[in-house]
């Protein structure tokens, strides 16, 4: 009977493992859609390995342990191999060592069962084994390194192979306690000398912890030691006095730890340093909150992006790929293996069996529920691994000794429990342990289902620039729909380029070290594909592939031959240029010197983003300059020849949107919010939104750059402004103005100004066209960082001679 | 294309690690249920005790339950109305395939052939025992056997 429930819950447990392992042979056809790739498949020597230990360890159990519990096996070796597929996923170096661990850790196991199955032997060699365990976890101190060259050094390590003492301690501990106080019958609080020698015992152990700076190792001990006693003298008292001892050790080592005040700093407030002490715990979450509720699949998540996932986070590397209905599996089974360990410990024939399989218990779900709870930032990070599927010998090994000792525990002949006068500290304990295991749940959902759309929005998940390597972004074209910057390269390696790199103030970039800027930045949802394709869509590819789909390609109003003429024209000037429909407000032409080339922002983005001559800050529109007596046409055209006082001009400027942000998609200059007449700056653009009114019969237009969006379904959609334009002056006063400001000659009004600004002198222009002109009405609007108005002059005729002959 | 044959496999891997733990609750849930029916189709031997109080005739009583109570309260499976009892004296259980009698911490004590009752003890057909002034000899019927444990397994398997 036990020996059938038991194959049959292998056969699940093989078949599980069959198809992630399959999952993840295919998953590179995945992430690139298409068959043509290269297959994963070293992980299959970690099944087969697997299979065979299992089918091995299972004849030996049979044989050894008729009566034993039938579930316990199946459980661990369903987590034990869904760890080491996970490790094999996350680095197939590590898969190896893993494979091996387990194979040693299995056999270890199987020829355990072959010790005699009274158990006698721990209780009698308890000193022996417990300061053996102890010499070995001090050799740490002189000889001890660590596997990554930094860190607390808690290995032992040869020839390429380590093992952290402090992980059998624990067991040995639980061993020691348990042997110790099953032998003294009546333990009061009040009979103090009995508990002093486990007292020293432990302390002696924290004190090698703590010098060692194994904090999550020493928490673990501290529970344990005060489960243990709680579970022997059944009072809670003892519970509360640790919960006041923790807090009093965290509050103290807050002070007087660095490692405990980062932690704690990191847990507190993870968002004010997501990139360097939290980025752990962040990166951690981010990888919850992408699995969702499926999960992407394993293989097709990005969960190397958490640092050390093979051992401290593989439960987010987990949450990532099998999302949370795959945690709540993960969490189910551990809640296996711990209730039926306490079954186990009621069961029991004796004292001392009774103490050691709830103490074994207690060792796996509490560090179980700590390294658990570290990932979703339910506890501060303790630096411990997850029992049975963290990467790690000396863990895996532990893990399957307390297995052993769990299984001999269960194996029953005389169904004769022993008496137990107090039922409650174990249902007390129960109730812990599930309610832990309720609270990780409940985390992962809030994570991985309520807070993901939030946190997978951050700049800071790379998951972003991953997709952007796979997905194909949307192009950006001129109004011509001549490509302005485009993707290229196959999935995999998609990579933007960038035909135009004149326009890069305007455009901006999207790169995966320097994020973007500029249109790049603000069209971001149309050139992603989040924005304008079905949401049926979205969610499926999302759901399949763990990416948007394909992006969607925006049109501009820049027209790129005036564009290409404004740019040679400012040449090496610093500047900026705008030019405008005065009527629809699309930008046909927006220059900003000097500029970048986003094409080599990989090689040269620090000595860019540092430049003095700020090249990344787009002058037309963020760019704030003072203004002479430029506005003199717009004050003529509002009040004739009366001259207004301050207040008045400054009301007149506000209405014209002088001082506030324009309506443009993409950034620009802020508010200006306690305005003067003396002081006053403003941008490029928002002097061409107020200029227009005069070749515009006295309207304000609403300026625009992107123009529609190619969605699949209705093909090129417009994108509207927000805003109604505004009638501002009658229309018989501005065209008045335009006509006194005539170029002679010329079909455009113009004016010029010079405006001091510290130490370099900024040369204006506005133009545009006569009110009567029956072509599009334009408005252009030049700033120049140096006294030159015959370029100004130039840059006028050339742009618009050009514009109004098209 | 292959995204959807994957998210399949996906669909059908989450199937299966919930079909482990399923088939775990069913199973667990069957061991309830067998636990039951076995214990529910246990058979306790018969025993008969014969009562002698005093003067009065002696009364016999057959039982056929696993745990039987002796006292001078009423509610007691043999009632004994004798001062020298107390409310409840001793107790006759079965397990482990035998009778055993419990004194119940009583005043004075329940003495089986001659020897005072320390710790519960096997008792056999022919035993006599006292409670106060009660005298009580046993009688067992081993014609009702309970049914085998390991037969009962092996049926509910298949």
């Amino acid at each position: 009977m036990h020996d059938l429930t038991q194959s049959r819950l292998l056969r699940w447990a093989a078949f599980f493992l069959f198809l992630e392992s399959t999952i993840l042979t295919l998953s590179p056809a995945v992430r690139e859609r298409t068959w043509n790739v290269n297959y994963r498949l070293s992980h299959w020597i970690g099944y087969f390995v697997w299979l065979g230990l299992i089918l091995i360890a299972n004849r030996v159990i049979a044989r050894r342990l008729p009566e034993r519990d039938p579930y316990l096996f199946p459980a661990a070796a369903l987590l034990s191999g869904w760890g080491l597929i996970t490790i094999w996923r996350l680095d197939e170096g590590f898969g190896a060592r893993q494979t091996i661990w387990l194979s040693v850790s299995i056999l270890v196991f199987c020829l355990a069962l072959y010790l005699p199955k009274n158990l006698n032997y721990l209780k009698n060699y308890k000193y022996l084994l417990l300061f053996g365990g102890l010499l070995i976890t001090a050799c740490t101190l002189l000889f001890g390194t660590n596997p990554l060259g930094f860190g607390p050094r808690l290995w032992l390590g040869c020839c390429g192979f380590y093992f952290q003492p402090s992980e059998p301690l624990k067991l040995l501990l639980v061993i020691y306690l348990t042997a110790y106080l099953a032998d003294k019958i009546n333990i009061r609080l009040s009979s103090g000398p009995l508990l002093i020698p486990t007292l020293v015992v432990t302390s002696l152990a924290l004190l090698l912890l703590v010098v060692q700076r194994d904090l999550g190792t020493a928490s673990i001990f501290i529970s344990l030691f005060t489960i243990i006693l709680f579970l022997a003298t059944g009072k809670r008292r003892i519970l509360f006095g640790a919960i006041a001892f923790l807090s009093i050790a965290l509050f103290a080592g807050y002070f007087f730890i660095d490692i405990i005040q980062v932690r704690v700093h990191a847990w507190i407030n993870p968002w004010n340093d997501p990139a360097g002490d939290s980025y752990q715990i962040v990166q951690s979450i981010l990888a919850v909150a992408n699995g969702g509720i499926l999960g992407r699949g394993i293989g097709i998540g990005s969960p190397l992006l958490v640092p050390v996932a093979i051992s401290d986070f593989i439960y987010a590397a987990i949450a990532e790929e099998s999302g949370l209905i795959g945690t709540v599996g993960l969490l189910a089974l551990i809640w296996l293996i711990l209730g039926r360990g306490l079954i186990i410990a009621i069961r029991a024939t004796d004292r001392f069996r009774r103490f050691l399989a709830a103490g074994i218990v207690t060792y796996l779900g509490i560090q179980s529920l700590l390294i658990i709870g570290g990932n979703l930032r339910l506890l501060p990070l303790t630096g411990v691994t997850l029992p049975f599927v963290s990467y790690g010998g000396s863990s895996l090994l532990t893990s399957f000794l307390a297995l052993f000792i769990l299984l001999v525990i269960s194996n029953l002949e005389d169904n004769e429990p022993a008496l137990l006068p107090d039922p409650k500290p174990f249902s007390i304990l129960a109730g812990i342990l599930a309610a832990g295991i309720a609270v990780c749940i409940l985390a992962t959902s809030w994570w991985a289902v309520v807070r993901a759309p939030d946190l997978l929005e951050r700049t800071d998940n790379p998951r972003r620039s991953i997709a952007d390597r796979f997905v194909e972004r949307g192009k950006i074209l001129d109004k011509n729909n001549n490509p302005i910057n485009i993707t290229e390269g196959e999935s995999g390696s998609y990579k933007r380029v960038y035909l135009y790199p004149d326009l890069a103030p305007i455009t901006g970039y999207t790169n995966p070290v320097y994020g973007q800027a500029g249109l790049e930045a603000t069209l971001d949802e149309y050139l992603r594909g989040l924005q304008g394709n079905p949401s049926s869509l979205i969610w499926w590819d999302y759901t399949l592939y763990g990416t948007p789909p394909p992006g969607l390609d925006v049109r501009l109003s820049i027209d790129l031959p005036l564009q290409t003429r404004a740019d040679e024209l400012l040449g090496n000037t610093a500047g900026a240029i705008v030019l405008m429909n005065a009527q629809t407000g699309e930008i046909l032409a927006m220059a900003s010197h000097p500029t970048y080339d986003p094409n080599k922002l990989d090689d040269e983005g620090a000595a860019i983003s540092q430049s003095e001559s700020a090249p990344l800050v787009n002058r037309a529109t963020q760019g704030l300059y003072p203004i002479g007596d430029l506005l003199s046409p717009l004050l003529m055209a509002k009040f004739g020849n009366l001259k207004p006082v301050d207040s008045e001009i400054l009301d007149y400027y506000n209405t014209l949107g002088l001082f506030r942000e324009p309506s443009l998609n993409m950034p620009v200059a802020p508010e200006t919010l306690n305005p003067s007449i003396t002081s006053m700056r403003v941008s490029p653009l928002q002097t061409s939104i107020a200029a227009a009114l005069l070749s515009n019969h006295g309207n304000l237009p609403i300026p625009r750059i992107a123009l529609a969006v190619n969605t699949p379904e209705q093909g090129w959609v417009v994108l509207s402004p927000d805003e109604k334009p505004g009638e501002m002056l009658p229309s018989e006063a501005s065209n008045e103005t335009a006509q006194h400001y005539i170029v002679e000659g010329k079909p455009y009004w113009s004016h010029m100004s010079l405006a001091r600004d510290g130490k370099t002198t900024i040369t204006w222009m506005i133009a545009g066209t006569v009110p009567d002109w029956s072509g599009t009405p334009l408005i252009l609007v030049s700033a120049l960082e140096e006294n030159n108005v015959v370029l100004a002059e130039k840059i006028r005729e050339a742009i618009l001679d050009l514009a109004m002959n098209e | 294309m292959s995204g959807s044959i994957v998210l399949a496999l996906r669909l059908v891997t989450t199937f299966a690690l919930y079909g482990f733990l399923g088939w775990a609750l069913f199973l667990l849930w069957r061991e309830v249920r067998n636990q039951g029916t076995l214990l529910a189709n246990r058979r306790v031997p018969g025993i008969s005790l014969t009562v002698r109080n005093g003067t009065a005739s002696p009364i016999l009583k057959h039982f056929a339950q696993p745990e039987i109570i002796i006292g001078r309260d009423p509610g007691c499976d043999i009632p004994i109305p004798d001062d020298t009892v107390s409310t409840r004296h001793a107790q006759l259980t079965y397990h482990h395939g035998q009778w055993w009698l419990e004194d119940l911490g009583s005043m004075n004590g329940t003495i089986l052939n001659e020897i005072a009752l320390s710790m519960p003890t096997v008792i056999t057909s022919g035993d006599e025992f006292v409670c106060g002034s009660t005298k009580i000899s046993i009688a067992l019927s081993p014609n009702v056997m309970i049914e085998p444990t390991q037969r009962l397994d092996k049926k509910n398997d298949r």
